[in-house]
Order: C-alpha cells, then structure tokens, then sequence
C-alpha cells in the first residue's frame, strides 16, 4: 500500500486549509442558520394597525363598524378635511383611512356600492384591511337582508366570533428544517476542498520525472491507479462522514430520525462522487499550484454561486436557472430544497428527488468518462 | 557468445520522421560499471527509456536477465533501480519520507526497508538532512537524494541517466566514488553521461553514441587504440613561419599540425620520444616558446576522429 500512504501523506500536509474549509463552512452555516430561525414562526399573532375614520353618516349601523373597527385595530377619528387627511397619512399616523360616507345605508347596504378607503400604497397590511373590511360590510348586509334592524344588526357584527388560530406543527410539510441550509452549503464544502487537495495530489505524482520513476517501478500500474483511487475515496468518505457527523451534532436526533434522512444520506454521497471525479478531472490538466489554485476557485464559487447555494433558488433569475441545469450542483440544489418542503415525500416528490439524484449520478459518471479518455490520451502521449 | 545481463538488440525508435535509435545494438554484462556517452541528443536517454519500457520502440528487442522486457515485466523491475536526468522527488515529502516511499515500491517488509533506507541516507551522506524537505537542499544534495531514492532497495541492475547534471565538482566527485562502491557492492551500473571525464574516469566499457547508433565500444583503452591520436602535444607563445610548419610535418610519426593565434597543437601516432623530437626542432631553429603539454588521447579524439566534430559541439 506504498502509493496509498504515499497519497495519504500528501495529502496530510493539506490539513490546514482542510480545517479552514471546514471551519468556514461551519461558520456560515451556523450564522445562516441563526438569522433564518429569527424567520421561523412558532406562534400566531394578529397584529394591529393605525386605521383612521372619517364618518359622515353618525348613524347606528356606522357607529357599529367604527366599534368594529376599533376591536380590531387603533382607530383614531379624523375630521373631513382632504389636507388633513393626506398629512395624516403623508407621516405615517394612520396607514389606512376609512371615509364612511352619508347615507351609509343606503349606499353601501342598499345599493352595494363600495366603501371609501386610502391607503399608503404597496402596503399589503392594507390589503388584509381591505379584506377584513369588506367581510364586515358583507356580514351587516346579511343581518341587514336577514331583518335585523340597523341597530340589532351593528351590535350583531361586534358579537361575531372570530375564528381561533392554533399552531399544530412548526415542522412539519410547508414548513422548514434546520438542516436545509445545512446541506445546501455542503456542496461547496466538497467541490473547494476536493478540488484543491486532489489537485495537489495530483499535481505532485505528476512533478518532473516522477511518472516514469513510478512507471518504472515493480508496483503495476493497475496497482497504483487502485490506491490512488482508494487513497482518494478515503479523503472523500472522510469528509462526507465528517459533514454528516456534524449534521447530526448540529440537530441532534431530529435528523436522523426524519423520514428524509436516506435521502440526504443519499444525495450528498453521489454529490460527493460527482466532486471526487471533478476534481480528479482537474487535477489531470493543471500544472501548477497558481493554476490548481484559479481553476478550484473558479469552479467551487462559480458552480456554487450559478446553483443556489449562496443564493435560494427561488430568488435567482430563471434565466440563470436554465443555464445551471446544466452543472451537477443545481439538482443537488433542487433535490436538497425538495427534502427541506416535505417531511414526508408525495409520490411526485418522490420522483423529484430520484430525478435529481440520478442526474447527479450522471454527471459523475460523465467525468469518470472524461477522466479516462484525458488518462489514455496523455498516456499515447 | 553468452549474453549479457542486458542485451539490446536492433532497436529502432522514431519520432516522425526523427529517428532517435537508429538500429542500436547494446550487450552489457554482470558487474559492469557501463558508459553511454554521446553529446545531447544523440539517444542516451531514449536508450534508457526504451530499456525500461518507458518508452515503445518500432523495432528491435530488449532483453533484461535474459528475460523479455516488457511493461509490464515487474520480476524484472523489482530487481533494477533508476537515477534519472530530472530530479524526480516529492516536493511535498522530507528525505527520509522520500527515500521511504520509493524503496516502498519494492520492498514489502517495514522492518527491512527502514534499514535500506537507513543505509541509503548514510550511503549518500544525508544524515543531518532527512528531515528536511527538498525545496531546502542544495542541487549537489538533491542530486544524492535522487540517487538514494533510485538505489535504495539494493538493486542487481542500477540505470543512473546523467545524474551529475548541474552539480558542483565536490558533490560530483562523491557521487562518483558512491557509483564505484554500488559496483563493488554487487550492482551492474549503466551510466549514461555527455561528460567524458566522468566516463573514462568510472566505466569499465563504454559505448559512444551519435545520432542514434553506437560509433564505438569497447574498454577506453579499446577505443583510444581505434583511433591514430597517439599524442597531442600543445606549444603556447611561439612564433612560426611556414616552412618551420612544413618541417614539424615532416618529423617522424606527426600526422597532424595546427597552428593558430600563437598556439602550436602537433598529433602523433603512438610512439616514443614525440616530444623529445619536437623540442629539438625548436631548439635547432632557436625558436622561443611559452608552456608546453603532452596529452595522451581522450575519450574526445576518439569522438573527434570518428566523427570529426567535438563531444561537446
């Protein structure tokens, strides 16, 4: 096993940009993961806004909706002046302003006509007002054409129940796990690492004449490219376990007990074997540690920053979208963000994600192609 | 005829319309310290590679141990050692690491290859450098270590390819008297080298090599006597006229005469009293002159008369 510790021991003297990688890596995940919990809703609270009320008709059904209003938001009553009004709403007093106009019966419970509002504009609180409005005028037309009277009908729309909201599961389908920003920076924990240490392995079998004094060697070829190769899957099973290992420090047994956890287990290891063979591609073409340096670069951050591990997927240009289709990253992404939305995988989910996973799978074999047809060349060669 | 511990017969290797071997033919025998010489380019290294099957050949045979030899041809392989042209080490790995990994790839057992390497580092005097990577060693030591690393697992054939490229006469010098002890010790050398010195001062036969073919073989003693140089005797500071030219042609056993910017070069054919002769000449013609030496043929004239151009053109 000479050339297998001999790639070992190479390697080694990588340690420390190894443990940079990895400390960077843990690092933005757990600071990610920080800021997005501040974003996980754990409980529900309806929230109150600053209405203001011009009414104009002082009846009793108006009297009501303003009662109304006011259980349900901070109402403050404004005079009929259109300078007024727009100062008010120009400092920010009131976000939404209810004018109710005379002849409110008739108008607006009568002949269905709309009430009048203005509102700070491209504020979508406003638009829940317009709904919550609209539902009360609804309701009072109901009582209204059910028989009550304007008074029995204002006091029929405060007594209105409103429906309680629970909380059932803060994990469970349409919510998020924790995991998933986890996993969807791993890609580039594996592409930057293994490009640049297998590079430089590589780079160091291939220094001077150290090709020949290998081939010359009484160890076969077939030989040292199989512990080369081993030497290779260990680093990378080395670093798969060490992702998962902190997977599961990180979340504990939720992780591991999720009905998804085959499925990342799954993914990541293909996603392994498709940076395992890029990286070994690469290291068949560069020549120095400058260029070894550029290329690992270039690809990790490009592939990454192109597939939606730095940015969500969701927020990316769909152009941009299309042409990452192309790099095996992008259905590691995809596969990933699927397992984060369902707890438990649907049949078309299911699909989703096997797609994703065989495509992968694809592309590693693709590199392995490639890496034999660079091997036989430069062997003719 | 028996055949040597490595044979080479009718090799032929092309690259385009470059033919590198031209129909080489090579018998080397057990305990031999071998000499390739030829100037750059005359096929010493792709002599070597074809060897060791680095390279393919169009035509021709290889037999190592009286053994085909082939790629893939490891009972063979485990038994030779290579210094090649190039410093060919990890950059990455201390001496000891290197010499270590490469003795690796013969050597199974643990216990007995940390003694060869041991002796390999006292053997090329890199005791108080293994654990020093190589980027810190002078080229004369790097030189050592890429012997150590080519000789370590004691081999019965040692293949060195000009390994005392761009080395200081000191460190040349020691791998030199290394190269004579490996000999001593048991191992047959094939030394491939443009420098004649080196060559006549180790080598028990030498084969000297242009475009691609073996010119000469033989002992240096072999070679000299091929050739009609028997004598070079050089005259500084002395002035000449023609005749007195004419007449050093006529002295006995002088075939050759050169004279340019002062300095009088006169070739003879083997046999005593050259110089005698010639100082006497001088004398009768009171003729004055400068530093006088007496060369005996070297591995150069044998080149230069085959040839006609210099080793080192």
């Amino acid at each position: 096993m000479t050339v297998f510790k001999g790639y070992m021991r190479i390697m080694k003297k990588n340690t420390g940009l190894i443990l940079l990688y990895l400390g960077i890596f843990f690092g933005v995940t757990m600071a990610l993961q920080a800021a997005a919990g501040k974003e996980t809703y754990t409980s529900y609270e309806s929230e109150k806004i600053k209405i203001g009320v011009v009414d104009k008709d002082n009846g009793p059904l108006t009297e009501g909706l303003v009662k109304w209003l006011e259980n349900t938001h901070h109402v403050t009553m404004l005079e009929d002046s259109r300078e007024k009004l727009q100062e008010e709403l120009f400092y920010r007093n009131v976000e939404y302003i209810v004018v109710i106009p005379e002849n409110f019966y008739e108008s607006c419970m009568v002949n269905g006509e709309s009430i009048s509002v203005t509102k700070v504009p491209g504020s979508y609180s406003a638009y829940y007002v317009d709904q919550q409005l609209e539902n009360c005028l609804n309701t009072m037309r109901t009582y209204l054409e059910a028989g009550f009277s304007k008074e029995e009908a204002a006091a029929a729309i405060l007594d209105e129940k409103r429906g309680e909201v629970t909380m059932l599961n803060t994990d469970g389908n349409g919510s998020t796990p924790g995991w998933l920003y986890y996993f969807r920076y791993m890609p580039y924990l594996f592409l930057a690492v293994l490009c640049y240490v297998m590079g430089y392995v590589l780079m160091a079998f291939k220094k001077n004449d150290i090709p020949e004094r290998m081939q010359a060697s009484a160890v076969s070829a077939r030989r040292q490219s199989l512990e080369g190769l081993l030497a290779m899957f260990v680093m990378g099973g080395g670093l798969w376990g060490i992702g998962m290992a902190g997977a599961i420090l990180m979340y504990g047994k939720t992780f591991p007990g999720s009905e998804n956890f085959g499925y990342y287990v799954l993914n990541t290891l293909v996603m392994m074997a498709v940076a395992l063979s890029l990286s070994y591609l690469i290291g068949l073409f560069v020549k120095n540690s400058n260029m070894l340096s550029g290329i690992a670069n270039i690809l990790s951050l490009g592939m990454c920053f192109l597939c939606g591990v730095f940015v969500p997927m969701n927020v990316m240009d769909r152009n941009v979208l299309k042409v990452s289709q192309f790099l095996p990253v992008y259905w590691y992404e995809t596969v990933n963000e699927t397992l984060g939305s369902y707890s438990h995988l649907t049949g078309e989910a299911a699909a989703s994600v096997w797609k994703g996973i065989g495509l992968e799978a694809m592309f590693a074999i693709a590199f392995v192609c490639m890496i034999l047809v660079v091997t036989r060349y430069q062997r003719q060669k | 005829m028996p055949q040597g511990m490595v044979h080479i017969e009718n090799l032929v290797k092309r690259y385009g319309d470059l033919t590198a071997l031209n129909h080489l033919d090579l018998d080397i025998r057990e305990g031999e310290i071998f000499g390739l010489l030829g100037p750059n380019g005359s096929g010493k290294t792709t002599a070597i590679s074809c060897l060791l099957s680095l390279l393919k050949y169009d035509r021709g045979q290889v037999e190592i141990f009286g053994e085909e030899m082939k790629p893939d041809s490891y009972k063979i392989k485990e038994q030779i050692g290579i210094v090649l042209q190039n410093i060919a080490v990890f950059e990455e790995l201390t001496v000891q690491e290197n010499i270590d990994y490469f003795c690796g790839l013969y050597i199974r057992d643990k216990k007995r290859r940390k003694e060869l390497v041991e002796e390999a580092i006292e053997f090329t005097g890199l005791e108080d450098f293994r654990k020093m990577h190589p980027k810190k060693l002078s080229g004369g030591l790097l030189r050592r270590l890429n012997i150590a690393c080519g000789i370590a697992h004691k081999p019965r054939l040692i293949i060195m390819d000009e390994p005392t490229v761009a080395v200081d006469p000191q460190s040349r010098n020691k791998i030199l008297e290394g190269i004579q002890t490996l000999n001593r010790q048991g191992s047959t050398i094939i030394y491939t080298s443009h420098y004649m010195e080196e060559v006549e001062q180790i080598c028990t036969r030498i084969a000297i090599m242009d475009h691609g073919r073996v010119i000469a073989q033989g002992t240096k003693e072999e070679l000299k006597q091929m050739i009609k140089t028997g004598e070079t005797i050089t005259v500084e500071a002395i002035a000449l006229e023609e005749k007195n030219l004419q007449d050093i042609r006529t002295l006995d056993h002088v075939f050759d005469v050169q004279y340019e910017k002062q300095v009088l070069i006169v070739r003879c054919t083997d046999a005593k009293h050259n110089l005698i002769r010639l100082l006497n000449y001088l004398q009768s013609q009171d003729i004055s002159f400068g530093r006088v030496f007496s060369e005996l043929p070297t591995l150069n004239d044998v080149f230069l008369e085959i040839t006609g151009k210099q080793l080192r053109d």
